[in-house]
């Protein structure tokens, strides 16, 4: 990715929309061909060719999801997705079809992804489990959690994100109510504990009951930093008209580095993205419109934002970081920015 | 039946008669015959019922609730689950519900066609439209008109709304002050029902005579229904005063407590098991706010595990008391919501196609009555107005709902012209 410090952000912008009527929930590049996996509400997994001019989307075969797919991660010549009918279904790349499926959670599955350095993806789902799968085999390594299930004003409480750090050393856990921890690969320990209260918020009066909780986690390039995203604090929590929100830890430490609340959008950060070789992060979510932020943790600024006309739910950069390939709320989008001039 | 609301027939007259019938009915014919008409006996069927209405402020999902699509492109997540009555399925999100059907039954096919709070509101409280210069009483006011007696202690018509969001206080119009409602929203335990400190009960007592006295002199000169309205509400103060241990849940046991749950919407409804018991003919407990534009599904695990649960505790309580056959418990609010799914995975308001229950008194449980389209955007069968779920309600209780109320000259049936009953949900 290093390749992303001869792009110029000024030239970052929309370069191409495909519209659907489902909502795109999960996106991956496909290694081997220029195309995206993505993950949907109509319980489909697709692949979308993004070569041709007019793409139309190939659904994956054989015993998949009964309900909405919110994650999908890669890895070599297989597959696997995550939905909210609590299953894990590995997929074929070649031949587009399930090869297995496993019930892996109780409740709805939020997220997943691939354990660096590890043959190994991590689930994280609203049983308040985070569990470790062996990529070749199915089988389950690890399961753990410091999440309770029930918040204090005794309502089902959800488990949203989990992040890998680069070395594959650490995995980190975040739940609705704020509370995030951090866990040894090594030994499955708990090894850290961070709290981010004002993601939540809880309406005692007016509404009484509840809105926001940790979305996205990342940990950063060397691993020492945690970039947490959420929303925060809000009024009215009919609508998620709270500010994007974006705390970075040392969370080795346990201190609280950096604190980003975006005036102008509003609404969840639904993914982290850190930009290795750089300082800079970037933020994706939205409320009914979608947003995407750069900020410098070195200097402390937004680098650059623009607005989505979906609610952004996951992106995945391109192999050479050319093009940000978005998925939202009934459409893909391409984002690209020029290189520099020298 | 034509009935002034000065002169007819209530239920308080009733259970009075009966009173005096129980020890003297051979002493006086004049009552002996007043117990064969059919009116009499109308109302002596009414006694004791009562109607629990858990208001789903802002507005529930059907299609999370009570209607579920899965698989359609509007069906959100959730699956649909099999209920106690074969080929009836609910939501996943009640489970406990889908266990007890035997005593419910579902409306699918509400289109009440107002999707704006305040007006959507207003209509499910009256059953009707708004119509200028009449001010329609609430259904609260209604059935305690219908069912209260006046010889009671307790309140008629209690509500329990302590959110503040859409916050409305139930009004009897054209029934009088005498049936409004004890409203209750900063604290579950009735506020100024307990006598100053620094006036004695004797004292209270005699102001309350002189009150009356003077009250009956002002009559006697001014008829006015409205006066006499008041007077009536004023004659039943010292019985509300000591109606306060209603409130109080720290009077029933521990595992009752827990029966209902650590929600505030589980001890106002156990509060208002009480009252029912009681004999309180209407109450009504507010639980807001299920106006979900933003993270429907979230908002919905979160009110719809409360409403299961607590629903459910209600229903086997009132069963296990033998009083669920007497008790009508409703959940309705002022609409439903879009099948479209927005961006913000919200869904806004719908007053189209969408869904209401009624348990116990009254109902043919384990029923379901209406049909959306395949994926909740219309009413295909037995499209239902507010007119018609009130006449339902009525029928239920055993109320004729086009007895009329004389508003001057005018005769306005109780529920709205035209209303029928849905028959097939009925007992």
């Amino acid at each position: 990715m290093s390749d992303v410090l001869t792009r110029d952000m000024k030239t970052f912008k929309r370069t191409r929309e495909i519209r659907s009527t489902d909502i795109l929930f999960a996106i991956a590049n496909r290694p081997d061909r220029q195309s995206v996996l993505l993950g949907s509400s109509d319980s489909g997994v697709y692949e979308l060719d993004l070569t041709v001019e007019k793409p139309e989307r190939i659904k994956f075969s054989g015993p998949g999801h009964r309900s909405y797919v919110t994650g999908i991660a890669v890895m070599d010549s297989q597959a696997v997705s995550c939905g909210y009918d609590g299953q894990l279904v590995w997929w074929d790349l070649q031949t587009r079809q399930a090869i297995r499926t496993i019930d892996a959670h109780d409740k709805w599955i939020r997220r997943l992804m691939s354990v660096p350095s590890r043959n190994a993806f991590v689930s994280v789902a609203d049983d308040m489990r985070c569990r470790v799968w062996d990529a070749g085999s199915g089988e389950r390594i690890a399961d753990f959690t410091d999440h309770k299930a029930m918040t204090e004003h005794h309502f089902p409480s959800m488990l949203y994100a989990v992040a890998a750090s680069p070395d594959g050393r650490w995995i980190a856990t975040g739940d609705r109510v704020g509370h995030i921890a951090i866990w040894d690969t090594q030994t499955w320990a708990k090894k850290a504990e961070l709290e981010a209260p004002v993601m939540y918020t809880w309406d005692p009066k007016a509404r009484r009951h509840s809105i926001g909780g940790i979305r996205s986690l990342a940990f950063s390039p060397d691993s020492s930093q945690l970039a947490v995203g959420g929303t925060g604090k809000i009024n009215n929590i009919d609508h998620l008209e709270g500010r994007s929100r974006l705390e970075v830890f040392d969370w080795h430490k346990g201190t609280r580095l950096h604190e980003f609340e975006d005036e102008k959008r509003k609404g969840l950060v639904e993914q982290i993205v850190w930009i290795p070789g750089t300082t800079w992060i970037l933020a994706v979510g939205g409320d009914n419109k979608g947003f995407l932020t750069f900020f410098d943790t070195a200097t402390n600024t937004m680098l650059h934002q623009d607005g989505c006309e979906g609610h952004i739910h996951g992106v995945t950069w391109d192999a050479n970081v050319a093009s940000l390939l978005v998925a939202a709320h009934e459409r893909v989008e391409v984002w690209s920015w020029e290189k520099t001039a020298v | 039946m034509k009935i002034d609301p000065s002169v007819c027939l209530t239920r308080r007259r009733l259970l009075g008669a009966a009173a005096i019938g129980a020890s003297g009915m051979a002493a006086n014919m004049a009552q002996v015959e007043l117990l064969s008409q059919p009116a009499f006996a109308e109302q002596l069927q009414q006694a004791d019922k009562s109607v629990i209405l858990l208001w789903l402020a802002g507005g529930a999902s059907q299609l999370e609730t009570w209607d579920p699509k899965p698989g359609r492109p509007t069906g959100g997540p959730f699956a649909k689950i099999q209920t106690c009555i074969p080929g009836i399925e609910i939501s996943e999100l009640l489970p406990k519900m889908s266990s007890r059907l035997h005593e419910t039954a579902i409306i699918r096919s509400l289109n009440t066609k107002i999707a704006d709070h305040g007006q959507a509101y207003e209509v499910m409280d009256t059953g009707r439209i708004r119509e200028p210069g009449v001010q329609f009483p609430h259904l609260g006011a209604i059935i305690a008109h219908e069912l209260a007696n006046s010889h009671s202690d307790v309140p008629d018509y209690v509500e329990m709304y302590t959110s503040t969001e859409g916050r409305r206080k139930g009004a009897a119009g054209y029934l009088g002050a005498r049936y409004n409602p004890m409203f209750l929203t900063e604290s579950m335990m009735p506020e100024n029902l307990k006598r100053l400190e620094s006036i004695r009960d004797a004292d209270h007592q005699e102001r309350a005579d002189l009150q009356r006295y003077l009250s009956q002199q002002f009559s006697m000169k001014l008829r006015n229904p409205i006066v006499d309205s008041h007077n009536t509400a004023f004659q039943r103060v010292r019985g509300l005063m000591s109606s306060d241990y209603l409130f109080d849940i720290e009077r029933e046991s521990r595992a009752m407590r827990d029966h209902y749950g650590p929600t505030q919407f589980g001890e106002q409804c156990l509060i208002a098991r009480r009252l029912a018991e009681a004999g309180v003919p209407f109450v009504k407990v507010a639980r807001a706010w299920w106006d979900s534009h933003g993270q429907n599904f979230e908002t919905h695990q979160e009110l719809c595990a409360d409403l299961d649960f607590v629903m459910a505790a209600l229903l086997d309580d009132l069963k296990q008391r033998g009083m669920l056959e007497r008790t009508l418990v409703i959940t309705l609010g002022e609409f439903g919501r879009t099948p479209q799914i927005n961006g913000s995975l919200g869904r806004d308001h719908f007053a189209s196609a969408w869904s209401c229950t009624l348990s116990g008194c009254g109902i043919r449980g384990g029923s379901v009555y209406g049909k959306t389209d395949e994926d909740g955007k219309t009413v295909v069968e037995g499209e239902t107005n507010a007119g018609d779920l009130f006449a339902t309600i009525l029928a239920a209780l055993g109320i004729d709902p086009k007895k009329e109320i004389m508003l001057g000259s005018r005769p306005i049936p109780l529920a709205d012209f035209g209303s029928k009953p849905i028959q097939e949900i009925l007992a």
